[in-house]
């Protein structure tokens, strides 16, 4: 899996994630950052990541110390360098960007994450134990950075995990061009380095299972279980052969039968129902598999895309066609497999909401396209199985996770929740965010408890 | 974070960081805050006699930019401090009840042996810790006091041998670099009883000069001066004072080094090179006090790497190192090694050799790549400081068995 220079965007395999800065690149960006006073950048971070800081730690040659400031405020700081959206982030609000072009912060603490490790500096550091017992259900992003963060304070924590690997949508949603799996073990290696046992293979199922651990033993409990279950559109020939979800898809590119996933696209067209982050990272995948054409059928226009612009460009630069405001109807199908689909464009009934009630077809623009797979990429929500898991914790409408937005408790005593079970679909440094303020909840409940 | 403390001239430190005396060090609100960042210490900005009024020509400081590099040095014509006595000496009292564990240090410049006399006197009595002998201000504008006193060896004694009848306290005495050998005028001090010198100041410098009014760049409402400059290059001429002094062995006085250190690898080579506190200005006055923060956060972890126990356990590790260049080995040749397949092709190296150095570096220019000649180069390592290719660096330096000193051949 060697990492290349990737040059115009272009995807050449499933594996070549971006390389990263070199030592003198870094100091060459760094050497760009005004080191602003109360940097904004900062203040843009969800998880509280201190670029400001740790770009100037650069620029005055304290390495270390720039590691230290990123690693021990989020441990999977090298994962949220790379797949953060940081344009949205810290890097809208550079102050760079008045003078030329924002800092590239991703790629700095990228570096800085990877020369921790590749000198061998681990900087975290573990008070005594106090003998708490805390299980967290979900090795995704907010259950390791909770993990984490109670290590940290002394507790014994055990992450419990039903997939065979740690990390969640890192491992099995997340394509590997954008993260590979080494980079993704490296950093767990950092949680798994303060003493946090994760128990892959693990799940937590059965009527009030996640109530039951607490009998077992465990003072709290976390639960970041993610949004496992995706949607499916009610439309004619949804249930025909090579139609699936990109969560399935994404999952089987990254962990499944790879004979069999790419027979799924190579050489035929493939059609994308959706337009965000997840339906480029779907459409990538098949590029990276030798599709034919790729199509992004979305609702919205190119100005409303919900996926970021980084992540549309890119596909763009792949040669993925994305076809803005366009409904489809049907997927038609030969023999019990998916031969196309049938759509037609559409324009907004009234401006300013995206909602699919508020599109409207426009006759005579009705389309057809020849696909050969179909792939449904219109988001996912929570396991349908939490109520049973937790009778006593509170869901909302839509199923997910209700808790203390201050606290991420929930309506059981003991047992907290965050990340995207409990606040729905968000980005990676949320779930981190998450995962700490639960942490501090948890630590306090136990001081509490004593 | 390790114990980052160490003892100077009897007094204890708890990190060996000083603000200098200078606008850094000018009021015990900015101070205390320095302290609080990491700064173990502080020359309280130079206090001058009653009678000296000073009034500070505006604007006071330029800033000397390389390219698209601001502040490699700072030129300056400030005096000693503008502020009242009395507010100072408040300063320094509130400064000591509030830190009792920093070391203030009262850094005083005198016109006249009663001046030296008093102000010692005065700052004693407000409870600092050492006392530090400005000998050294580049721009001083009155005769017999500043750096004139410091190049006037005679007077460097006299008025240490004063201060020293006076009072207990350690005292430094602050040197200038502007003369030939800066040992020669620290043997003076220490005949007048100094326990310690500090040294540099600023170094006499012009930072520039207008190109459409010919007035130099720190422009003075038409008027320019040579005066004081200061900051990152002036630390080799820091280092190089630092050093004979270190090992001027019949003087045997613990250094204060100051001059352009901006990162813990500075301050490490001050101590390496036989410092054992370090003062900055110039790095605070670009970076405000934060800089502080590294350089702890970077020695400490330097010391575990390096596993020093105590920063004394640094001082002076360079010195048996540093020679005279007649002690080099001339017998031993090398010369610039090329790892060109990272190379990129720019050519910067054969241009520099052909114009500056050997002139033994071919180029292909079908394949863009620079064509070595072990034999002809000269070691000179100019082409490396060109190549903009790192980690690690194609142009290296290799020994090669044998190798006869390459010169330059005769015209044809
Ligand atoms: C394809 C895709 C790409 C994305 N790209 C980005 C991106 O580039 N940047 C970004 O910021 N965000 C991105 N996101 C969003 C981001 O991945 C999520 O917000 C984040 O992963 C949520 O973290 P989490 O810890 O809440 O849940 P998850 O990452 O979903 O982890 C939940 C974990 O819990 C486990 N689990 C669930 N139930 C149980 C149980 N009962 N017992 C044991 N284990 C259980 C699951 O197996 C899983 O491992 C992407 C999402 C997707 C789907
Ligand atoms: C604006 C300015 C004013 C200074 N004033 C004094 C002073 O009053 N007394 C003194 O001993 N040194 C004074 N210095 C010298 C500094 O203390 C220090 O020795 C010198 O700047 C070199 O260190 P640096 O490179 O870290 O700035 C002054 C320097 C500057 C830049
Ligand atoms: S906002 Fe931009 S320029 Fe300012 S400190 Fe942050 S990265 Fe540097
Ligand atoms: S730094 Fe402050 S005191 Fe100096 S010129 Fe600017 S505003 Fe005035
Ligand atoms: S300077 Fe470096 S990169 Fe440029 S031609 Fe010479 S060796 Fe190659």
């Amino acid at each position: 899996m060697g990492k290349t220079l990737r040059k115009n965007n272009q995807l050449t395999s499933l594996f070549d994630m971006e390389e990263g800065y070199s030592l003198t690149q870094a100091v060459a960006e760094a050497d760009r950052c005004l080191l602003c006073h109360d940097a904004p950048c900062s203040a843009a971070c969800p998880a509280e990541t201190d670029p400001g800081k740790f770009i100037r730690k650069l620029r005055l040659r304290n390495l270390k110390g720039a590691v230290r400031t990123i690693k021990e405020n989020n441990i999977l700081g090298g994962i949220c360098a790379v797949v953060c959206p940081a344009g949205r982030l810290c890097e809208e609000k550079c102050s760079s960007t008045e003078i030329d072009r924002p800092i590239n912060i991703g790629k700095l603490q990228r570096f800085l994450v990877e020369y921790g490790w590749q000198i061998g500096f681990n900087p975290l550091l573990k008070k005594p134990a106090n003998g708490a017992k805390v299980a967290v259900v979900g090795s995704g992003p907010a259950g390791l950075a909770c993990a984490a963060a109670l290590s940290k304070e002394g507790c014994e924590v055990t992450v419990f995990e039903s997939a065979r690997k740690p990390g969640g949508v890192l491992r099995y949603g997340v394509p590997s061009f954008r993260l590979d799996g080494d980079f993704t073990d490296r950093e767990i290696k950092d949680v798994a380095a303060l003493g946090v046992k994760i128990e892959c293979g693990s799940p937590v199922k059965g009527r009030g299972a996640v109530e039951n651990l607490l009998k077992k033993g465990f003072k709290a409990v976390f639960v970041g279980a993610g949004l496992p279950a995706p949607y499916k559109l009610n439309i004619p020939g949804i249930n025909l052969k090579n139609v699936t979800t990109a969560t399935d898809f994404l999952k089987a590119a990254r962990a499944g039968n790879r004979e069999k996933i790419s027979r799924l696209v190579k050489n035929k067209n493939v059609a994308i129902i959706g337009g965000g982050s997840v339906a480029m990272d779907a459409a990538g995948t098949c590029k990276a598999l030798k599709a034919a054409k790729v199509y992004c059928i979305a609702l919205e226009s190119m100005r409303e895309l919900p996926a970021y612009k980084d992540d549309w460009l890119m596909a763009v630069d792949n040669g993925i066609i994305i076809k803005p405001q366009c409904r489809v109807r049907e997927i038609t199908g030969k023999g019990g497999a998916a031969a196309g689909v049938k759509g037609v464009e559409t324009v907004w009934k009234k401006p300013g909401s995206c909602l699919p009630s508020n599109a409207k077809d426009v006759p005579g623009t009705e389309f057809s396209l020849a696909a050969g797979a179909v792939i449904i990429a219109i988001g996912s929500g929570p396991d349908r199985g939490l109520a049973e898991m937790m009778p006593k914790v509170k869901l909302t409408g839509r199923g997910l996770i209700q808790v203390d937005k201050k606290t991420l408790a929930t309506s059981a005593k003991g047992i907290y929740a965050g990340g995207d079970a409990a606040r729905g679909p968000a980005l990676v440094v949320d779930s981190v965010a998450d995962g700490k303020k639960a942490a501090g909840s948890i630590i306090g409940f136990l001081k509490g408890a004593k | 974070m390790r114990d980052l403390s160490i003892e100077f001239c009897g007094v204890k430190f708890p990190t060996p960081f000083l603000l200098s005396s200078s606008p850094v060090s000018n009021t015990a609100e900015m101070i205390a805050r320095g302290f609080e960042k990491g700064f173990g210490g502080v020359s309280y900005k130079t206090l001058g006699g009653e009678n000296t009024k000073i009034v500070h020509p505006s604007p006071r400081m330029r800033s000397y930019d390389y390219g698209g590099k601001k502040v490699i040095g700072v030129q300056n014509v400030e005096m000693t401090t503008d502020r009242p006595l009395k507010d100072n000496i408040n300063d320094i009292k509130w400064l000591k009840k509030n830190f009792p564990k920093h070391a203030v240090i009262g850094s005083i410049m005198g016109f006249s042996k009663n001046e030296w006399r008093d102000l010692a006197l005065t700052v004693e009595d407000a409870g600092v810790d050492m006392i530090e002998l400005n000998f050294s201000c580049p721009h001083m504008s009155v005769e017999g006091s500043g750096m004139k006193v410091g190049q006037a060896f005679e007077l460097v004694r006299e008025f240490t041998r004063i201060v020293r009848e006076t009072l207990k306290l350690p005292i430094l005495a602050k040197l200038t670099s502007n003369v030939t050998d800066i040992t020669e005028p620290a043997l003076y001090a220490k005949e007048g009883g100094a326990d310690g010198i500090t040294a540099i100041n600023t170094v006499r410098g012009l930072a520039g000069v207008g190109l459409d009014d010919f007035v130099p760049s720190l422009n003075v409402y038409g008027k320019g001066a040579i005066s004081g400059y200061s900051g990152p290059g002036i630390k080799p001429i820091g280092l190089k004072c630092v050093v004979e002094l270190a090992k001027k062995k019949e003087l045997g006085l613990p250094i204060s080094g100051c001059g352009g250190a901006e990162t813990w690898m500075d301050a490490v080579e001050y101590l390496l090179c036989g410092a054992s506190t370090i003062q900055m200005t110039t790095g605070v006055i670009r970076y405000g006090h934060r800089v502080v923060e590294d350089m702890c956060e970077g020695l400490s972890d330097y010391m575990d790497e390096k596993g020093f126990k105590g920063v004394k356990d640094i001082v002076g590790k360079a010195l048996p190192n540093i020679h005279e260049t007649s002690a080099f080995d001339v017998s031993r040749q090398g010369a610039a090694s090329y790892d060109l397949d990272r190379c990129i092709g720019c050519g910067q190296c054969h241009i520099v050799c052909q114009d500056a150095g050997g002139q033994s570096l071919g180029w292909d220019s079908k394949k863009r790549r620079p064509i070595p000649d072990d034999e002809k180069c000269y070691s000179c390592m100019i082409c490396s400081f060109v190549c903009p290719v790192g980690d690690p660096p194609v142009i290296t330096f290799k020994d090669i068995k044998g190798k006869k000193p390459s010169i330059a051949a005769p015209i044809r």
